[in-house]
């Protein structure tokens, strides 16, 4: 039995410190989640903290069929959602959250959370050889140039050039399907 | 092949960058199977995830744990089986208000070379875990915190308005250009026109400090060095390094005790448990080091000492262990002692 089960056992016998677990490991990338869907960070708070409040006065009774995860998703969409039709506001720069009903085509028992990313990213980053890692960095995660990198690291042009090109390769073979998301970070 | 291209359709459309052609190659792409709509909502998922709406570092979950730990103790509180803990709760307002405020009213005559022998003075003590509030003769008003004592004269003289403190103490001080007002401690002389601020000057701590709220304050420390301050300073002096640091704070926290709150902003848990202690007159010491270095973020207003320690058990790995309250020769019981240990 894995160690997620174990803890929701322990979260129904009442055990306040397996809930305590529980809501440390989720509840910053829920909110993260619940801002994809609602922009106010304070709302997304609130939200998530209710839903858990309410695992918590409900857990003897509340039926998880999935996943955890899964329930928590649905639940902070769901909320999120409301609150939207609530204030009928719909996200302008988003339309295709209406456009393709996208919630329909959204797995969230296997939903990828901004953590859960990022330590993907940070261990495909790891595999790097260090010169390749160092200059790729430079250049998408501090925004320097190529002189600039050459001139730090006291190599030509031409070194780096190469270096990045050859991380970008590796990552891309690493990454295969979360490509998509090394473009997003490189493009912002 | 094709899935390489449809994924950079796909990227343009979540950036806004997509052509009415290409959104409608993009939708004939969709419509022929389910898989493809699980593939899109996949890439959502990613584009979603790789850029949060806001900074992921401005959440704060151990504040919201907290939070949701009060919430859960509030209406544990209220629901109908607890009503045995409501009545405690009730028997503590009681007690706090009949507590007889053990204000110690002396006229003492003083041969301090700052105060005038000839005038009589009153000593006004806050005894641990009581806090008073004391109107001075010219309209200024001072909160001592507990353990604390002022001493200012019954009668200020035109020239200059000075008191002495030991302790904490929270000054309004009504404005008054030619008369200024000074506070003297052991260490510090804090001079004031119209202004509000904090004095911490207890005799067992080592550092002593002086916190502008609003409006302007002269601090001279040992009678050496000078000191203009600003609002939103603290002036923070160490007797043991002999240095003194300036900084901006929130002074929200170092004033909140006038009101009954005890305000944390990434403290140190002994320093949490020392506050809390003096606050309610029982002494808490810290036993592990690794715990007492650990920051904690809380406000507490109202709770009784009991409830507060149960909420800092929730949301950090300790325990506690009580010890009985000796009685002394004399007949009174001991201060209450509890011991923090790592769990």
């Amino acid at each position: 039995m894995d160690l997620e089960q174990n803890l929701l056992i322990e979260l129904k016998r009442g055990n306040k410190e397996a809930f305590t677990i529980l809501f440390r490991k989720y509840y910053k990338d829920l909110v993260l989640f619940g801002g994809s869907i609602l922009r106010d960070r304070v709302k997304c708070e609130d939200i998530v903290q209710n839903i858990f409040l309410k695992l918590w006065t409900e857990r003897e009774n509340i039926e998880i069929e999935k996943s955890l995860k899964s329930f928590l998703i649905r639940s902070v969409q769901n909320s999120c959602l409301d609150e939207l039709r609530h204030k009928q506001v719909v996200r302008d720069h988003e339309l295709y959250v209406e456009a393709f009903n996208y919630f329909d085509c959204l797995d969230t028992e296997n939903y990828v959370l901004y953590s859960e990313l990022q330590d993907k990213l940070n261990t495909a980053l790891e595999k790097i050889p260090e010169t390749y890692r160092d200059a790729f960095q430079m250049n998408r995660f501090e925004g320097l140039k190529y002189k600039e990198i050459a001139e730090r690291l006291q190599v030509s042009e031409r070194t780096v050039e190469v270096r990045i090109s050859k991380a970008i390769s590796m990552l891309r073979s690493y990454l295969k399907e979360y490509l998509l998301i090394v473009l997003a970070i490189i493009n912002s | 092949m094709q899935n390489n291209k449809i994924d950079i359709l796909i990227a343009r459309l979540l950036s806004n960058n997509i052509t009415v052609e290409e959104r409608k190659v993009l939708d004939d792409w969709l419509s022929e199977s389910q898989d493809n709509k699980k593939h899109l909502g996949r890439m959502i998922n990613l584009w979603q995830s790789s850029s949060p709406s806001f900074n992921p570092e401005e959440i704060n979950a151990e504040h919201a744990i907290h939070n949701v730990h009060q919430k859960i103790a509030e209406n544990e509180r209220l629901s109908p089986k607890k009503s045995l803990k409501i009545l405690v709760w009730w028997q503590r307002i009681a007690a706090v208000l009949f507590i007889p405020v053990m204000v110690l009213m002396g006229y003492l005559l003083s041969r301090d070379t700052d105060f005038n022998p000839q005038t009589a003075y009153q000593e006004v003590f806050s005894p641990y875990g009581v806090r008073s509030k004391i109107s001075l003769p010219d309209g200024s008003s001072v909160w001592l915190n507990s353990g604390s004592k002022l001493k200012y004269p019954i009668e200020f003289k035109s020239g200059s308005r000075n008191v002495s403190l030991t302790g904490e103490a929270f000054f309004e001080v009504r404005s008054d250009k030619k008369n200024p007002f000074v506070v003297h401690t052991e260490q510090m002389k804090v001079e004031a026109t119209g202004t509000a601020f904090n004095v911490e000057a207890y005799e067992t701590d080592t550092i002593v400090a002086v916190t502008l709220v609003h409006g302007k304050v002269d601090v001279d420390i040992n009678g050496r060095r000078k000191l203009d301050m600003q609002p939103s300073q603290r002036i923070c002096f160490n007797n043991q390094s002999n240095k003194y640091k300036l900084s901006t704070v929130d002074t929200y926290k170092w004033i909140a005790w006038k009101d009954g709150v005890l305000a944390f902003r990434d403290d140190r848990l002994d320093y949490v448990f020392k506050k809390i202690g003096l606050m309610y007159n029982v002494e808490i010491s810290v036993k592990d080091v690794d715990i007492a270095s650990q920051l904690y973020r809380a406000t507490f207003e109202g709770e009784s000492l009991d409830e507060i320690l149960n909420l800092l058990k929730l949301s950090a790995p300790i325990r506690y262990e009580h010890s009985k309250r000796v009685r002394s020769g004399s007949g009174a019981f001991s201060k209450e002692k509890i011991e923090v240990y790592k769990r």
